[in-house]
């Protein structure tokens, strides 16, 4: 879900995508983890990538999400926002009783 | 070993444990990580060897592109020994892989028991049936040295089709739901 969000602006590669993660939202991947997932998710037709020429002399390989990659994209996040808010409502007193005196 | 040298043996490494891709997607992937080496590298500074350690061993690295290959081509295949080699890669990486593996097996063993005793009934009459000794099954399935003597046989040639339909209905609902697990697998691991 999160490789796939990071891609919801705009097209990235491979490294961007394990920044993006790392400065949004402090998830860090092992470098490693996140090719294969995004290959298993490019077969499974969500994302679909590009080999772009660069100035540092080699291509990249971008990803972007494609139609479908968008719509299960929007399921996950309504899906994990009202699992989180449910969750959220229920911590709410734990943090409190923390605040109050003993 | 120079810094070239151990990249290429990298590559190297990868594209041989790469093995059951197709020759497109393998050298896609190799090319893949290559460029995240360079720009890895130059971007953080690091040297080849400490981006190379980061990325982990070729082989581990490969097995993750062959691991999602297997499931995806499981979760659409109706195979048994498909489906079950999938299952058996999932027993490897926790509890519930090792649950849906056994109850994989237990299903299909079932399954083929059912249809075992079907068939074994159409050719060895004698040998196979279920049987009733003082209101209780003491004996159902096929057997070598035939049936117990005491116990008096209940459904009789009935257990062919009864065989043949509970054993085929078993079979299906255990590809459907290791297919269903396969999926959810692979659901999971997209929550990262």
């Amino acid at each position: 879900m999160a490789a796939l969000a990071s891609l919801w602006q705009e097209r990235l590669y491979g490294l961007e995508i394990i920044r993006f993660l790392e400065t949004h939202s402090s998830l860090v991947l092992a470098e490693g983890t996140i090719y294969p997932i995004l290959n298993r998710l490019k077969a499974e037709g969500l994302l679909t990538s590009e080999w772009v020429e660069a100035e540092a002399g080699h291509p990249r390989k971008y990803y972007s999400l494609t139609e479908a990659g968008r719509q299960r994209l929007r399921q996950m996040a309504e899906a994990w926002t009202s699992f989180s808010g449910g969750l959220s409502r229920l911590l709410e007193p734990v943090l409190e009783q923390q605040e109050k005196p003993q | 070993m120079t810094v070239e040298t151990q990249f290429d043996s990298y590559l190297t490494a990868l594209r041989t444990h790469l093995g059951p891709l197709t020759i497109a997607e393998r050298e896609e992937i190799v090319r893949e990580i290559a460029a995240h080496v360079r720009d890895s590298a130059e971007e953080s500074g690091a040297s080849v060897e400490t981006v190379l350690a980061r990325l982990g061993p070729a082989d581990e690295l490969a097995a993750q592109y062959r691991d999602g290959l297997l499931i995806r081509q499981a979760s659409r295949s109706i195979s048994p020994l498909v489906l079950l080699r999938a299952t058996l890669r999932l027993a490897t990486k926790g509890f519930t892989g090792i649950v849906v593996f056994f109850c994989s097996v237990v299903g299909y063993s079932f399954g083929v028991g059912f249809v075992i005793v079907a068939f074994a009934k159409m050719f060895f009459p004698t040998h196979a049936g279920a049987w009733v000794q003082d209101g209780r099954l003491v004996a159902a399935g096929a057997f070598v040295y035939g049936y117990p003597t005491q116990a008096h046989e209940v459904l009789g040639m009935w257990i062919v089709p009864l065989g043949l339909i509970l054993g085929s209905l078993i079979l299906l609902f255990t590809t459907w739901a290791i297919r269903t697990s396969l999926r959810i697998s692979q659901r999971w691991q997209s929550r990262l």
